[in-house]
This record gives structure tokens, C-alpha cells and sequence, in this order.
């Protein structure tokens, strides 16, 4: 039992620091995306785009290819920095916000791109800076976007599972989280404790997910009037 | 109004739906004959051989599911339609067995043999145990899930019979199956890992990397076992046999010998 609620404690603080930095990253992201003319803005956004598209185990692969000590950049990270990025949390927490990088991007610059654009000229003919638009005007009016983009995220490393078994090495308590577990699970026929992870799983995504809507529908009700 | 574009795209759509359905029927002809093989992932590379000689004798054309025992376990149980299933150890042959998934306990048809390899050039070999137990010389070390995969519950009792467990446990990493631990040492994510000889062996890995084959007193030879499943009996009685009696015959046991493993002495009675 024990390794059952470490495994959840360990899926969920892998979903509470991928979300982090996904929102510490993707909102200027997002912004600068929904802001540019530039010819760059749709490689960009292709970019940003590609971990929809690619097959997670696929992804996870060539994350395993470039973070191994035998590549350039996983040797640099090794010896340089003494990092490790295969087979520890940190790796995971990495390859979780490449994974996620869309969910959180997508929803927050079309927000952005959403807003009235004479919102953000109202606040600067009042001598506000770009800064202080962008915090005190921008980011408040689009906060149901940023809180989907949360969730989606969140819920995305959640129920991640082809990346990590890549470059995760299934290592208790360091990278075998939920999901993982489950597949164990059903592997070694315990499909009574594979049940019981995925129940869990179900029921904790769900009541999130029901928070949220909740949440967004007020919030709309109370705006939209 | 519905344009011509409409009518078009109606066409288009309709003439899609029914190249499906012709290429469904084209399929299901060309499939009645066809048995198909579950093949446990480190059996892979065996099996290729295996497939083009049966089919040149018997004219049986043959499909193989490649995956881990356990998964395909999993699968048959659910009702897929293998006839044939080619595991990696005795334990699932005999839990399908007992479900009645399998008309017969499985017969052993290759032993399994465990082999150290890696890609990295400086690693003595020769002395296992003192390279695996220094921890500047070996970092992480990949071995399949011991819960799973025969060949990881082998390496962890080889680990124990040398008296390093211990010192090694913190330093393993887990591949789902034999096929992944073989990407995480043939990509040099791990120093060192541990799998099927058969993997060494095979075309596609020869010359990668070192390895050594590890002395069989210190583990025990993985015996795979086969099982005719009741899907097989069902729809493929006679094509099923006519596979389990070629898999021990000797030009087989000749093929398995060439990817590292032993065979049995001698061939099983057939199941019906």
C-alpha cells in the first residue's frame, strides 16, 4: 500500500511542477505569439504544435536519444552541469513540459488574440506600460483561457505515460508514476491492483475537471451577466 | 444552396467509404488461411526464419504479433483472435492454461540465455562483478521489469547469486520489456544492461557494443514455453499442429541454436 500512495504522490507532484513551469513558460510564449507580424510566427507556432501530432512513444525515444550521456547535449548536461535528465524526476518534469508545452500555449494566446484590441490601446493612452497592461489589464480579462490552459496541462502530464516509460526507467518513487504503474499492473496479470490505480486515477481527474467547469461557468455567469 | 462542390465531395466521400469496404473483403479472403503467431519480443528475431521456412514448406502463410508475454497474455484472454502463442516464459503459457485460454499446458521449446552488453568501449567485461559494483565505472545499469520479464527476474538472481544486489539495486533502471531495456543499453542511456542472448545475435544488433555471455550456473536458462490457444484449435486445428510439430523439428532447433539458446533434448508429445 505503501507504494501505491507513493506512487500518487509522486504523479502528482510531477503534474504540480510540469504545470508550474509550463505557465511560468508558455504565458510569455503565448503572448508574444498573439503580439507578432512576424514571417516567424507560424514555424513557431508548428513547433509548439509538433508533440500533438508526434506519438508520444515516439517523442520519448528521440528524448532518449538526445538526453543520453552517448549525445551532445546529454553528455554536455552530464559532465558540464552534472545533470541528469534520463532516468530521474527532473527528466521527467522536462520531457512533461515539451509533452504539454501546446496545452498550455494554445489556449492562453487565443485568449489573448480574443481580446478587443482597443483594451490594451485604452490602457496605453492612460500611460500605462506594456507591463502593467499586460498584468493588470490583459491577464485578468482572459483568466478562464489561462485557467483551461492549467487544467489541460495538468491533466495532460497526468495521464502521460508514453514519454515516460521512454526515458523514465520505472524506478520507484523517482519515475514510476501512475500510469505506469497501471501497465505494470495489467503486464504482471494483477489486474485486481491495476483496477484499483485506475479508479483513482478516474475519479481524482474527474472531480478536478468538475471544479473547473464549475468554476469557469460562474465566472462567465458573472461577467456575461 | 448545395453547390456543385457539395455533390463532388458527397461523390468523393461516398466512392472512399467503398474502396474500404472492397479492401475489407479483399482482406478477409486473403486472411482464411492465415495462422496467426503471438511471439514474445525476445523470440522476434528467431521467428523471422521460422516464418519463411514454414511458409516455403507448408505454404501456411504466417503472421506474427510481436509484443511482451504479457501484454499478448492480456490480449488472448480478452478473446484475440493468435492461434499460436509463443511466450516468453512457462508462467503465462499456464495461466492461460488455466483459463481454459489454451487447450494445453505450454511446451518448452527454447531455453533462454542472459548476456551483459554495452556500447561503452572502456568496460572490462571479463570482471563483471567488479565493474558492476563500482559506481564510478557503471552508472545506471537496465535490466527488464523483474515482475514481468523472465529475463529480469534472471538478472536480478544473478545479481543475488554474485552478492551484489545490494550494491547494485539503486542503480537500476526498468524496461517495460526485453525490447525496450535492449534500446535503453543499444542507445547508451545505460552503461551496461542485461538481456536475451538472442538479441546480441540477431542481424539487426550484431557488432553493437560487447557482450558477454553470463555463466548459466549463476541464473537459471529462461525454458519459453508454447501453447496452442483455443482460438488456434477453433479456427486453425490442423494448421496449429502442423506449426507446434515444425517448431521442434530440426531445422528449428538448428535456428534457435543459432540465436543462443538451448533447446530440448527431445520433442514433446503433441497435444492432440
Amino acid at each position: 500500500m505503501d507504494l501505491f500512495y507513493q506512487t500518487f504522490q509522486l504523479t502528482l507532484s510531477l503534474a504540480f511542477s510540469a504545470t508550474f513551469i509550463l505557465l511560468i513558460l508558455g504565458l510569455p510564449i503565448a503572448y508574444l505569439l498573439s503580439r507578432t507580424q512576424s514571417g516567424w510566427k507560424p514555424l513557431l507556432e508548428a513547433l509548439i504544435s509538433l508533440p500533438l501530432v508526434l506519438p508520444p512513444t515516439v517523442l520519448g525515444f528521440y528524448l532518449l536519444l538526445a538526453l543520453s550521456p552517448n549525445s551532445m547535449l546529454g553528455g554536455f548536461l552530464a559532465e558540464q552541469l552534472g545533470i541528469k535528465l534520463i532516468f530521474s524526476f527532473e527528466g521527467l518534469i522536462a520531457g512533461s513540459v515539451i509533452y504539454s508545452l501546446p496545452f498550455m500555449v494554445q489556449p492562453i494566446q487565443s485568449g489573448f488574440e480574443n481580446l478587443p484590441g482597443n483594451l490594451a490601446e485604452a490602457s496605453y493612452v492612460l500611460g500605462k506600460s506594456k507591463l502593467t497592461t499586460l498584468f493588470k489589464v490583459l491577464i485578468p480579462n482572459i483568466k478562464p483561457s489561462i485557467i483551461t490552459a492549467i487544467v489541460l496541462s495538468f491533466a495532460h502530464t497526468i495521464g502521460e505515460f508514453g514519454v515516460i516509460l521512454m526515458i523514465g526507467g520505472n524506478i520507484p518513487g523517482e519515475t514510476r508514476v501512475a500510469s505506469i504503474a497501471i501497465y505494470d499492473e495489467v503486464e504482471a496479470m494483477n489486474y485486481a491492483i491495476a483496477n484499483r490505480y485506475a479508479l483513482v486515477l478516474i475519479v481524482f481527474s474527474f472531480l478536478i475537471l468538475l471544479l473547473v467547469y464549475t468554476f469557469n461557468k460562474k465566472y462567465f455567469r458573472i461577467k456575461g451577466r | 444552396m448545395p453547390g456543385i462542390n457539395s455533390v463532388v465531395g458527397y461523390c468523393l466521400l461516398l466512392l472512399f467509404l467503398l474502396s474500404i469496404a472492397a479492401c475489407k473483403q479483399k482482406d478477409a479472403i486473403g486472411q482464411q488461411g492465415t495462422l496467426h503467431v503471438a511471439v514474445a519480443a525476445n523470440v522476434q528475431f528467431a521467428m523471422q526464419e521460422i516464418e519463411q521456412l514454414f511458409e516455403s514448406e507448408t505454404g501456411i502463410p504466417v503472421e506474427s504479433i510481436i509484443s511482451s508475454s504479457g501484454k499478448l497474455t492480456a490480449q488472448i484472454m480478452e478473446g484475440a483472435p493468435f492461434d499460436i502463442f509463443l511466450s516468453a516464459d512457462m508462467k503465462y503459457g499456464n495461466t492461460l492454461y488455466d483459463k481454459k485460454m489454451a487447450i494445453h499446458p505450454p511446451l518448452v521449446y527454447a531455453y533462454g540465455a542472459l548476456v551483459a552488453w554495452t556500447v561503452k568501449e572502456d568496460k572490462d567485461l571479463k570482471n563483471l562483478s567488479k565493474l558492476l559494483t563500482d559506481a564510478r565505472e557503471i552508472d545506471k545499469i537496465a535490466i527488464a521489469n523483474p515482475v514481468n520479464a523472465p529475463y529480469g527476474k534472471q538478472a536480478i538472481n544473478f545479481f543475488e547469486k554474485l552478492g551484489i544486489l545490494d550494491q547494485v539495486a539503486s542503480r537500476l533502471v526498468y524496461g517495460e520489456s526485453i525490447a525496450q531495456t535492449n534500446q535503453y543499453i543499444h542507445t547508451g542511456a545505460t552503461d551496461i544492461g542485461f538481456t536475451a542472448k538472442s538479441v546480441v545475435l540477431s542481424p539487426e544488433m550484431s557488432g553493437k557494443g560487447r557482450w558477454i555471455t553470463l555463466d548459466p550456473m549463476l541464473y537459471e536458462p529462461i525454458a519459453q514455453g508454447v501453447v496452442i490457444t483455443r482460438h488456434g484449435e477453433e479456427k486453425q486445428s490442423e494448421a496449429s499442429l502442423r506449426f507446434i510439430d515444425f517448431l521442434f523439428s530440426d531445422p528449428v532447433r538448428n535456428i534457435f541454436r543459432k540465436y543462443g539458446y538451448e533447446v530440448p533434448d527431445s520433442k514433446p508429445v503433441l497435444p492432440y
